[in-house]
């Protein structure tokens, strides 16, 4: 079972549209959506939440049409948005009694334990926290009523990189169950390529790409050549080209590389730009 | 439903303690106070407001989109409102109107008639005044339906000093005041219901971005 289909989804705003979004994400992967700020990622996930409402298109969440069936599945969906819409009077404790008045699953121990692991306070007003311990706390909500599927909307944002690390590592557990699955949209690409199975790349609302990352790492190489060099590419195969004073970057399927030049790897960050500004 | 009810109690305990002091300083003055009723009708009108603040805290912490995530419905976020303000209001009548009954008692005449207009007169102010915001709130958002609000309650002041010239001009009729009461009860219920009714409608169709 897909833990995720959206079909032909589409939506439209004054100056912005999704345009035929199509994204399958299998039950036990992680699926990164890269996009930049206004590309259709925020969107995204609060069409498959049924926030808004969509012009056409489909979106099935864990085998289930999502607008029928929203109330039963958002007890299966944890959430973390990149702001978390916590009242700031409240304190972690009184987060904690809510949340389990709120969902049929709600883990209090394991709420308690998150708490701890992320060193949250228990009595602190949500006010007076960091953004970082904001983030934090939205995402131990998120991990502590037995969720199959995770929607997370730059969730490491304003983390520092030692607790991105392990919050990134405890995504990566969560997946370990093959039933879970996660959404992941982030600024932070070099998170997405340690944390995810799938790739997909928004810009003005269209899909650039949906695909399993270490296919496109292994198809796609980096080729640094001269100017005159360039004349033994074939234009036409060429994604991208890159021109400075020190010479030519190349990006191309590694298939379509002549043997006689050398090619590096591409990193996830690389190829999301080389694309955008193709697109552009 | 539980879980919603909950957050809007801590964040009453946090936020309006200081109409919940005002409307104990209110009970308690107007149980010393010989005649004035501002001092019975305004904790009415004030903790009618209650519902009407958690609400736009909601929006300022972006609870609406954050609750939105949760397995709650539309209805529900909106009937929490609803049922915190006859909670409170509930809660402002029964402490009132056991300090009048007293009051009354002490000073030696307690008359039925007269303490149920009382009541009645809270019940409706009780009722109206979280009524006629809400809707308003629920389908524009905070800071546009206060506007409309305030837009709406200027018309009817301006439409009721009109309407009332003119009649007090061509006629004088003595209202019966214990007839009247009942069915304004009854209307201010009414509006309650429907008030509650109308928000879901709009709260339904709303988006939330």
């Amino acid at each position: 079972m897909n833990a995720l289909e959206i079909k032909d989804l589409n939506k439209s705003f004054s100056g912005f549209s999704l345009e035929n979004l199509n994204l399958t994400l299998p039950c036990g992967c992680i699926m990164g959506l890269i996009g930049e700020n206004g590309a259709g990622k925020s969107t995204t996930i609060r069409l498959i939440l049924d926030m808004i409402r969509k012009d056409s298109g489909s979106v099935t969440v864990l085998g289930k049409d999502n607008e029928k069936n929203i109330r039963l599945l958002k007890e299966d969906i944890g959430v973390v948005t990149d702001e978390i819409g916590i009242p700031e009077c409240l304190t972690a404790k009184q987060v904690g009694k809510i949340m389990k008045h709120t969902f049929k699953n709600w883990d209090s121990n394991e709420y308690s334990r998150l708490l701890k692991k992320l060193s949250l306070p228990d009595n602190k007003q949500f006010k007076e926290f960091s953004r970082g311990m904001k983030m934090k706390l939205g995402i131990a909500v998120a991990m502590s009523h037995n969720a199959k599927l995770l929607l997370l909307d730059e969730p490491t944002s304003g983390l520092d990189p030692v607790v991105r690390d392990e919050v990134v590592e405890m995504f990566y557990d969560f997946t370990r169950d093959e039933d879970h699955s996660i959404l992941i949209s982030s600024h932070i690409v070099s998170d997405l390529e340690k944390l995810c199975d799938y790739i997909a790349f928004l810009h003005k609302g269209k899909l650039l790409l949906c695909e399993e990352k270490d296919r496109l790492l292994s198809e796609y190489g980096i080729v640094h050549c001269t100017a005159e060099q360039l004349s033994e590419f074939d234009k036409n195969l060429l994604k991208h080209k890159k021109e400075t004073p020190y010479g030519v970057e190349l990006m191309l399927l590694r298939k379509d590389i002549p043997d006689t030049f050398k090619f590096s790897p591409i990193s996830i960050e690389e190829l999301f730009v080389f694309m955008v500004k193709e697109a552009r | 439903m539980k879980g919603l009810l909950l957050k809007d109690f801590y964040m009453m305990a946090k936020y309006c303690r200081s109409y919940l002091f005002i409307t104990v300083i209110f009970i308690v003055v107007s149980f010393f106070s010989s005649e004035n009723l501002f001092f019975i009708f305004y904790p009415c009108l004030l903790c009618g407001m209650i519902p009407v603040n958690l609400l736009a805290y909601d929006e300022k912490s972006k609870w609406l989109q954050y609750g939105e995530t949760m397995p709650f419905t539309r209805a529900q976020t909106v009937s929490s409102k609803y049922l915190i303000g006859l909670f409170v209001q509930g809660a402002v009548l029964c402490f009132t109107g056991i300090s009048q009954a007293v009051k009354m008692i002490f000073n030696g005449g307690f008359q039925l008639g007269e303490y149920l207009i009382l009541m009645m007169l809270m019940l409706i102010l009780a009722l109206v005044s979280a009524s006629v915001s809400l809707p308003f709130l629920f389908k524009l958002g905070v800071e546009k339906g206060r506007m409309a609000y305030y837009i709406m309650i200027g018309a009817v002041c301006a439409g009721s000093v009109v309407s009332s010239s003119i009649m007090s001009e061509k006629m004088s009729v003595d209202i019966g005041m214990n007839g009247v009461l009942p069915i304004l009860c009854v209307v201010g219920i009414m509006m309650y219901a429907l008030s509650w009714y109308l928000s879901v409608v709009f709260y339904k169709k709303r988006e939330i971005y």
